[in-house]
């Protein structure tokens, strides 16, 4: 009797949901961009534009995953562009002027976006305000933080092949000619890192939990508030994070600049199947939509496209996938 | 049937204005099924609530396991063994079937969250139910019946001593309901209390050792099932109370013209080929229990709601309603149950809520004509006896009553002929009830057509003209007020389906 | 303290309208005291108020979006890209002023029907709707003047003619013409159908739906209006500071929400007040002014804005819990 349940769900699943349903999707309709771009343009075909692809990817990716998890309460989190920049400058500021140690600095980076997670959270979990008004007000907090620390002029790290710049090794592994992007390889390591949290712990049953049903988590006995907070602590570590592979790419940090990241990362989790309404969602999915806006965001000038068209087209995408979320869930509700 | 577990005694609560319970008793023996019974607002889920911690008791006592407890939040219960399986359900509907069970207490192996061991337990415990669900299925992906097992199985993973039933059968299918009461024999085998709320008088006759009915609050007695018949628990529902001054023939002329003709109506699963005719200055009842349809049948016909199929006829002409302003236009008028949520905008005032459905006729160019507005307010304050300081109060700050009255005047204005009273005195006081009747009755000698869903005995016999019976979505009967008594209508309620 | 909340006088005019220009004359008394006198006179006022008039014009607009319990949070790039676009059109093709001011208005018209729309019918959140909007105003910008600033004419140069509306001789138009705007829109507010339906479906969404209105039509005209005072705050802007360079914008988004929910309008919906509004903008004007007047760091606005939102927002929350 098990058995032959077992069996006709297997035989209802279609070859996509087997595959992992709009995962699977995004990352054919990720290949797909790329083998555009590479048809349309020589430029595109080069073993060097594939690593600056992937040097300028890092960072969304980071930030993409972080905020995957506020998505999934059913919050949001807009600070993580602006507050990327923040960290990076703050980061890059120590090092300059104060004669950090290049390791202490990403320290301070990671401890100061999750300070402002834990801000985040305690604004949405304890203060129960909206969570894009909580957040777009840290948004605009961490930008002024980030200007004011530094005195409001662009602080670069330090370049490669200069003393302190180990930490560009982390990314890219340069030797003689051969260039390494062993970024790519943290990457994938962090996903299935954050996915074995999603999935499989306490943190991650909970999140989801939170955005599935708020109040039935709680009369269940979970402490959420304490979950809740944490999920933007986990968004801002990983927004202190990006601010290092963001440092790590960029000539120079510019204060007032990182609006519109957020953007990215978060319509590349959307994308990649996050449901706006809460509960739903997935790091590897996210993962594989960060790459198609990364892939949009390279590839559209090689076709003759300024960057600027890629903004218009980041905020269509992101309406789009928004919408595709709407109408899948008025189905299943019809249902 | 074995020893006493569960001993509720004398138990007293008051809500402000309501004498909810009146020292209601209730004994449950293990491995017995014990029904309580009661029609709408009789208080059995309050006594529910009182058992569970949600509410605290005024006065008496409760006696479980021989030692007296007083429990202060439904964890509290629960870790003693009181389960209640709700009849909405409290469940994540993205995590697995397993991951629900047991949430918030996780079996781990080191920072992992065991699944596996999860999902074997949940097998077991299915196993032991003997029902077939996959521990690992999303819970939104099961059907109602399914996922109320679940939830059964959570109260059972806790080391249930006595579970609570709430309409578990409302939203199942005959098949599920054989399924569950196999599990429910089961649970009585191994010895535990059952409590079992519900208004099918079929499946109180099969699954149920004992009944304790409840009414208006107070404790009526408890019967041996089998000695009993349906009629006896009727009567003990509805009681002996003569109702004051009940209806006793239709004020309605014989040829009074039909404004509204609804046609087998079908929307969702709770309006099942619904047809009736409404004729001009009829007030016709809509009886039946809670979750018979009748809501869901008003909100179809104002547009609220999407209908799937059947036709509506305002005054012989055929009319398309896709919105409630396509309702409006027709001069239909909706009174919901839930004011505060359908009915008034609350943190309006009185005029601004009274000329809310029809602003084009109190415009001065393109400014609003707040001259005449109140003045038209003030013409319904005046005409209803709204008790309101003035116009110009918020209407949050009115009672119920008078609330309900902005609400009827809102479609006056609208000169809407087809009014839709939903439970039009749920939360009034006992004063106010009959100024919301004396109106009621005067605007059908104006007039006016009118539906009464009610779910009130007194309320119906008293102002119907005509009355149509739901249960289930389906119409189950029609009868003139002439005819009407509360047996018969409350077995039209209860009728067992085919 | 209750007291004077009672006092008739205290009473019409509303208790936190009048706090509020309490605090707008202590701001102005200490920013005066502080930098020893240098902020007395007309100068610094003026200048605070070639601020408040393209932030007043936002404010207003976005105080019609948060009534029907939405947000946009858009409407400074969506600004500069209408600056950005008809001053293209002046500066580049030759398009007579009066031409351009009207491309302006379209523009923004053009962006408060996109957002309107999918927020009313499509029930897009509205800060998604915000987000993108955002930047598709910012690339549209970009990519339209090739990605270069654009300087709106001097007075003495041919269309400089524009700047009379900020001001003629000795006579502050600018502040005319936006306390007009905020009377006209206090009029369209509390005594059209618009602003009732707008009002009540922040309110009660479903209550005003089921008594038979078309609440989209309504709640989309609410996005539209702040798009029309998005397009016009545009040429006060440039009348003000005369170059518009693209890419920017989105400082003012914050600022232009701390004037309105100061001002006492409630993120819930529902509750909006333009006189509020007005007197928040000012004061958030003030603030810059004397931000620069001090010699402090710019950016310090926006962690003060960002702070008074959160406050704001905070006290409105905590009301309506009490209320329940």
């Amino acid at each position: 009797m098990a058995d032959n349940t077992v069996k006709t769900t297997v035989k209802k699943e279609s070859f996509i949901n087997k595959m992992g349903g709009q995962k699977f999707i995004v990352l054919l309709v990720a290949i797909a961009l790329f083998l555009v771009f590479c048809a349309a343009s020589p430029g595109y075909r080069k073993t060097t534009t594939f690593i600056t692809i992937l040097d300028f990817s890092y960072y969304i990716i980071l930030m993409g995953i972080g905020v995957t998890f506020p998505l999934i309460t059913a919050g949001v989190d807009l600070s993580i562009g602006t507050g990327m920049v923040c960290y990076a400058l703050v980061g890059g500021w120590l090092i300059r002027f104060h004669d950090c140690p290049t390791g202490i600095a990403m320290l301070v980076c990671v401890l100061f976006g999750m300070a402002i997670g834990v801000l985040n959270g305690f604004l949405v979990a304890i203060m129960e305000l909206p969570p894009f008004l909580a957040t777009l007000c840290t948004c605009m907090i961490t930008r002024g933080i980030g200007s004011v620390i530094v005195g409001g002029f662009g602080i670069p790290w330090p370049t490669a092949g200069a003393d302190n710049a180990w930490y560009r090794n982390i990314f890219k592994l340069t030797d003689g000619s051969t260039i390494i992007p062993i970024g790519l390889v943290w990457m994938i390591v962090i996903v299935v890192i954050m996915s074995f949290v999603l999935n499989h712990t306490k943190i991650g049953r909970y999140t989801i939990a939170i955005g599935s049903n708020k109040e039935a988590t709680r009369l269940s006995g979970v402490n959420v508030r304490f979950y809740h907070i944490l999920a933007y602590v986990i968004c801002g570590f990983f927004a202190g994070a990006a601010s290092i592979s963001y440092a790590a790419v960029v000539p120079t940090v510019q204060p007032g600049t990182g609006a519109g990241f957020e953007l990215e990362a978060i319509g590349g989790a959307i994308i990649g199947g996050v449901s706006m309404s809460g509960g739903v969602g997935s790091v590897a999915g996210t993962f594989a939509g960060v790459f198609v806006i990364v892939l949009l965001k390279t590839g559209l000038p090689f076709v003759g496209l300024t960057a600027n068209w890629q903004q218009i087209i980041t905020g269509l995408v992101l309406i789009g996938a928004v919408l595709i979320d709407i109408i899948k869930t008025k189905r299943e509700q019809i249902k | 049937m074995g020893e006493v577990i569960l001993t509720m005694k004398e138990i007293d609560k008051s809500f402000p204005g309501v004498h909810a319970l009146d020292h209601v008793n209730l004994e449950v023996r293990k491995g017995e099924v014990h029904a309580l019974m009661g029609e709408n607002g009789a208080g059995k889920s309050t006594l529910m609530k009182v058992l569970t911690g949600i509410y605290s008791k005024d006065s008496g006592t409760i006696t479980f396991e021989g030692k007296e407890v007083d429990f202060h939040s439904a964890k509290e219960a629960q870790d003693a063994g009181i389960v209640i399986v709700h009849q909405e359900l409290n469940m994540l509907g993205h995590l697995t079937v397993a991951q629900n069970i047991f949430i918030g207490r996780e079996f781990k192996k080191g920072l992992r969250i065991d699944d596996k061991k999860m999902n074997e337990e949940a097998k077991k415990l299915f196993d032991r139910m003997n029902i077939d669900i996959d521990p690992k299925e999303t819970m939104s992906k099961l059907t109602v019946g399914k996922q109320q097992m679940c939830e059964i199985a959570k109260a059972i993973s806790h080391d249930a001593k006595v579970i609570v039933f709430d309409e578990p059968s409302a939203a199942l299918t005959e098949t599920e309901i054989d399924e569950l009461f196999k599990i429910i024999r089961d649970l009585r085998e191994k010895d535990l209390g059952i409590v079992y709320i519900s208004h099918r008088m079929d499946e109180i006759k099969v699954i149920t050792d004992r009944v304790t009915v409840m009414r208006d609050g107070s404790y009526v007695g408890t019967l041996i099932t089998k000695d009993s018949t349906k009629d006896d628990i009727i009567n003990m529902m509805v009681g002996r109370v003569i109702y004051e001054d009940p209806k006793t023939e239709s004020m309605v002329p014989e040829d009074a013209p039909v404004v509204l003709k609804v046609e087998h109506l079908k929307a969702g699963h709770m309006v099942n080929d619904v047809s009736f005719e409404l004729h001009r200055g009829e007030i016709l009842g809509f009886s039946g229990l809670m979750g018979a349809g009748r809501t869901e049948t008003a909100r179809a016909i104002f547009g609220a709601d999407q209908i799937e199929s059947g036709d509506i006829y305002v005054n012989g002409k055929k009319v398309t309603i896709k919105s409630p302003s396509d309702a409006v236009a027709n001069g239909i008028g909706y009174l919901s149950e839930d004011r505060k949520r359908y009915g008034i905008v609350v943190d309006k005032t009185v005029a601004e809520n009274t000329t809310m459905a029809c602003m084009e006729n109190f415009m001065n160019g393109i400014f609003i004509d707040k001259k005449k507005e109140r003045e038209i307010a003030q013409k319904y304050v005046d005409d209803l006896a709204t008790k309101t300081p003035s116009v110009d109060q918020l209407v949050v700050n009115l009672s119920g009553g008078n609330q309900q009255k902005v609400v009827i005047a809102k479609w006056l204005t609208r000169n809407s002929d087809i009014l839709i009273f939903d439970e039009p005195t749920r939360g009034i006081d006992v004063g106010a009830k009959s100024e919301i009747y004396k109106l009621m009755n005067q605007l059908a000698a104006d007039g006016k057509a009118i539906i009464m869903i009610s779910s009130e005995m007194t309320e119906i016999l008293r102002m119907s003209d005509r009355i149509v019976v739901m249960c289930e979505g389906k119409k189950t009967g029609e009868i003139g007020i002439a005819e009407a008594t509360q047996e018969n209508i409350m077995n039209m309620a209860t009728r067992e389906i085919e | 303290m209750e007291k004077i909340k009672q006092n008739p006088i205290v009473k019409k005019i509303g208790f936190n309208r009048v706090v509020l220009c309490c605090a707008l004359i202590l701001l102005y008394v200490v920013l005066c005291v502080t930098t020893g006198g240098k902020f007395f006179g007309m100068a610094r006022i003026m200048s605070a108020l070639n601020y408040a008039y393209f932030l007043g014009f936002l404010s207003l607009g976005v105080t019609f979006v948060i009534a029907t319990g939405g947000i946009d949070f858009s409407i400074g790039p969506v600004m500069f890209c209408c600056a950005l676009v008809s001053g293209y059109c002046f500066v580049a093709h030759g398009v007579p002023m009066g031409l351009a001011f009207v491309i302006s208005i379209l523009v923004g018209l053009a962006f408060g029907c996109f957002s309107g729309y999918l927020v009313a019918y499509w029930s897009v959140p509205s800060f998604i709707t915000s987000m993108a909007g955002m930047n598709i105003a910012k690339g549209i910008a970009s990519v339209f003047t090739k990605t270069q600033s654009v300087s709106w004419p001097q007075s003495s140069q041919d269309g400089g003619w524009f700047r009379v509306i900020v001001k003629a001789g000795a006579i502050p138009t600018g502040l005319i013409l936006f306390l007009a705007a905020a009377v006209v829109c206090a009029i369209i507010l509390n005594k059209t159908t618009a602003g009732r339906y707008i009002l009540s479906l922040g309110s009660n969404k479903e209550a005003v739906r089921l008594s038979g209105v078309n609440t989209k039509k309504w709640e989309m005209l609410a996005f539209v209006i702040c798009g029309v005072l998005c397009g016009i705050s545009a040429l006060f802007y440039v009348a003000a500071y005369t170059t518009v360079q693209p890419g920017y914008g989105d400082n003012y988004n914050n600022e232009a929400i701390a004037g309105c929910v100061m001002g006492g309008t409630s993120m819930a919906g529902g509750l909006a007040s333009i006189s509020g509004t007005v007197i928040g903008v000012f004061i958030i004007a003030l603030l810059q002014e004397g931000i620069l007047a001090l010699n402090f760091d710019k950016n310090f606005q926006l962690i003060i804005t960002g702070v008074i939102v959160i406050v704001a927002v905070y006290s409105d929350v905590v009301a309506r819990r009490r209320k329940n």
